[in-house]
């Protein structure tokens, strides 16, 4: 029971959290001297048409009531449209989330897939050349921003040797290998900004949970050095990953707008930072307060999963 | 050392956890006995210093919007980086940009570290509603990925130098506050606060000369990574085009000019990303060593 209550205090935090955003982005946008009429009107724009489309946005009502009328849209599923070109927001994302979301996803796999033998080895040849090449990279990649890294990327396998061409995203349906081979490069570069993190973290809490008593007793008892490592080390070092993983969604999102626009992939990215250019705030306004609830979403499952997996947070003693 | 003294001689430092173990040895003998990186790191960082603090004055520097005759050079003698389309010496160009891409990165990580830290500081140590409420405004912050609150904070504001210096105050704002509030909680609870408190110590007491002072060591390793942080972000915020207007420039938007002729003129991108990097390593590594010399979990991070 007092699991379901600090889950629902959570909860309604988090919603807080989105809600005090979403008003804040609202209404810090509303004070731009820009007008959502002339874009939508266009050149021809005519007192009258302007006069018509102030009321049809509701644009004299209070800034409140607005934003009210924002929010219950929202709920209720409604995106708003484009001011600029009448375009729905739900339309735009039906296009746009796959491409971030794929590019997202390959690149969790990856980074998990490179991290967890590397933080592991590391960690048991502590000290080692091994450790020392390993954490080293590790290091050096951290101090490599994407927008150097992808760049140097699409200069040398782009450009040079020509073996991958920066047309754009290739759905997965349209054509299962080309999708591939329109995402490698991003993704590359995406892991290589994610995947430190978790190796770092990975290694020394593997280092960590070398010492502990149990693992010295698996030892003693004769256990093979594989075993000891999966089931004794690498399960309780896993849930630090996981919180990782989710603090990290912002890292992702960071790094997926800068690929998105050097690899010119029309995903999330993209369309938020050509909507800010656009000046159609209504856009931003929406994917802003959308990519906060994810991420905040995200952060509370992560800290209400930990006690899940982890039997030995579950019940706190006092 | 003055001051009231525990059996055996030591001093009541050693209670507030301010003082070094025994057998430490001096601080002289500590900083030497740093890797041979750290000394790389600060040397480095002090040549970029003098190029970039001296470049009005030394001649060949002055100027970075100097046009020559020598069009897309490659790397020479007399320019060291090469030259860009329109004949602008690069070396110049990447000083000038270090100079404004470092001077909002110090001015936002000093200014992030005093409204971030005092923030921190009174969450952390006042708990309560206090705490409640900062912590709110904390997590609000916290709430979007850094470049997406920078390009917001940049759009609203209107794009120019001071603002994009605000976008990414309020980057290291965010994590210093995180970061101080959760070593606060760590001191506040410790015997020589209580001691202090039941000696009738007042607050203001209390938290300037018995916390404080113990968060100093924590926030200058985080300052580093901080530094880190901001110029990334800043970095980022030029590739997308919404940092200082031209032709005020940074290292981002020198990287961001020459994405356009990466396959013609490597030379434009490679020179500033390699010294992006090595500075971003040196500040990394400083930060990371000091951070690890302090004990700071990395969790909090």
């Amino acid at each position: 029971m007092a699991a379901l209550g600090r889950l629902a205090s959570r909860l309604a935090q988090t919603a807080a959290v989105v809600l005090v955003v979403s008003f804040v982005t609202y209404w810090m946008l509303s004070l731009l001297p820009s007008d959502p009429c002339f874009l939508s009107v266009g050149t021809g724009a005519t007192e009258e048409l302007l006069a018509e489309c102030r009321q049809r946005l509701e644009l004299d009502r209070g800034l409140l009531a607005q934003y009210g009328a924002w929010l219950a849209n929202m709920l209720t599923g409604d995106l708003g449209e484009s001011y600029r070109n009448g375009i729905t927001v739900t339309e735009s994302l039906g296009q746009k989330l796959p491409v971030t979301g794929w590019l997202v996803l390959y690149t969790t796999v990856l980074s998990a897939a490179v991290s967890l033998p590397l933080g592991l080895w590391s960690a048991v040849r502590r000290d080692t050349w091994v450790d020392r090449l390993i954490s080293g990279g590790a290091f050096s990649l951290l101090a490599l921003p994407s927008f150097i890294l992808g760049v140097v990327l699409a200069l040398v396998f782009a450009a040079k040797l020509r073996w991958f061409d920066l047309g754009g995203y290739v759905g997965p349906t349209e054509d299962l290998l080309g999708h591939w081979k329109s995402l490698l490069l991003p993704v590359v570069t995406l892991t290589a900004g994610i995947m430190p993190f978790f190796l770092r973290l990975l290694r020394s809490d593997v280092i960590a949970t070398l010492q502990e008593d149990y693992v010295e007793a698996a030892r003693a008892k004769g256990l093979p050095r594989r075993w000891i490592l999966a089931r004794h080390v690498l399960r309780p070092s896993s849930f630090t990953v996981v919180t990782v993983a989710g603090l990290n969604a912002a890292q992702l999102v960071n790094g997926a707008l800068v690929v998105e626009i050097i690899y010119d992939l029309d995903g999330m990215g993209t369309y938020l930072i050509s909507a800010v250019f656009n000046q159609d705030f209504l856009v931003v306004q929406t994917l802003v307060a959308l990519i906060a609830a994810a991420f905040v979403a995200t952060n509370m499952l992560v800290d209400a999963a930990y006690p899940l997996l982890d039997p030995r947070v579950r019940e706190p003693k006092r | 050392m003055s001051g009231p003294r525990l059996p055996g001689g030591r001093s009541l430092a050693v209670l507030r956890g301010r003082a070094t173990p025994a057998g430490d040895g001096s601080g002289r003998r500590r900083l030497a006995r740093q890797p041979v990186g750290f000394w790389l790191a600060v040397l480095w960082l002090g040549a970029l210093s003098f190029f970039v603090l001296l470049a009005p004055v030394l001649g060949f520097l002055a100027d970075p919007e100097a046009y020559s005759r020598d069009v897309q050079q490659g790397v020479g003698w007399s320019h060291w980086f090469g030259t860009d389309e329109l004949g602008r010496d690069m070396f110049a160009r990447v000083v000038w940009g270090g100079r404004l891409s470092l001077m909002i990165a110090a001015i936002s990580v000093a200014a992030g570290i005093l409204i971030g830290g005092s923030m921190g500081l009174l969450a952390g140590f006042f708990g309560g509603w206090a705490d409640t409420l900062l912590s709110a405004v904390i997590n609000v912050l916290l709430s979007l990925p850094a470049l997406i609150l920078a390009l917001f904070i940049v759009t609203v504001l209107a794009q120019n130098t001071r603002n994009v210096t605000i976008a990414v105050t309020i980057l290291a704002a965010r994590a210093v506050a995180r970061i101080v509030r959760a070593q606060t909680l760590r001191f506040r609870q410790r015997e020589f606060v209580t001691a202090a408190r039941c000696m009738g110590a007042r607050t203001s007491r209390l938290i300037f000369r018995e916390v404080l002072p113990n968060l100093v060591p924590v926030v200058v390793a985080f300052a580093f990574l901080a530094l880190g942080l901001v110029i990334v972000g800043e970095g980022s915020l030029s590739f997308i085009g919404k940092s200082v207007p031209a032709p005020a420039i940074t290292w981002g938007g020198i990287l961001a000019l020459a994405k356009g002729k990466l396959a013609a003129a490597p030379h434009l991108t490679i020179y500033p990303a390699v010294v992006m990097f090595c500075t971003l390593l040196a500040v990394n590594y400083i930060g990371d060593v000091l951070m690890r010399r302090f004990d700071v979990r990395q969790s909090l991070l």
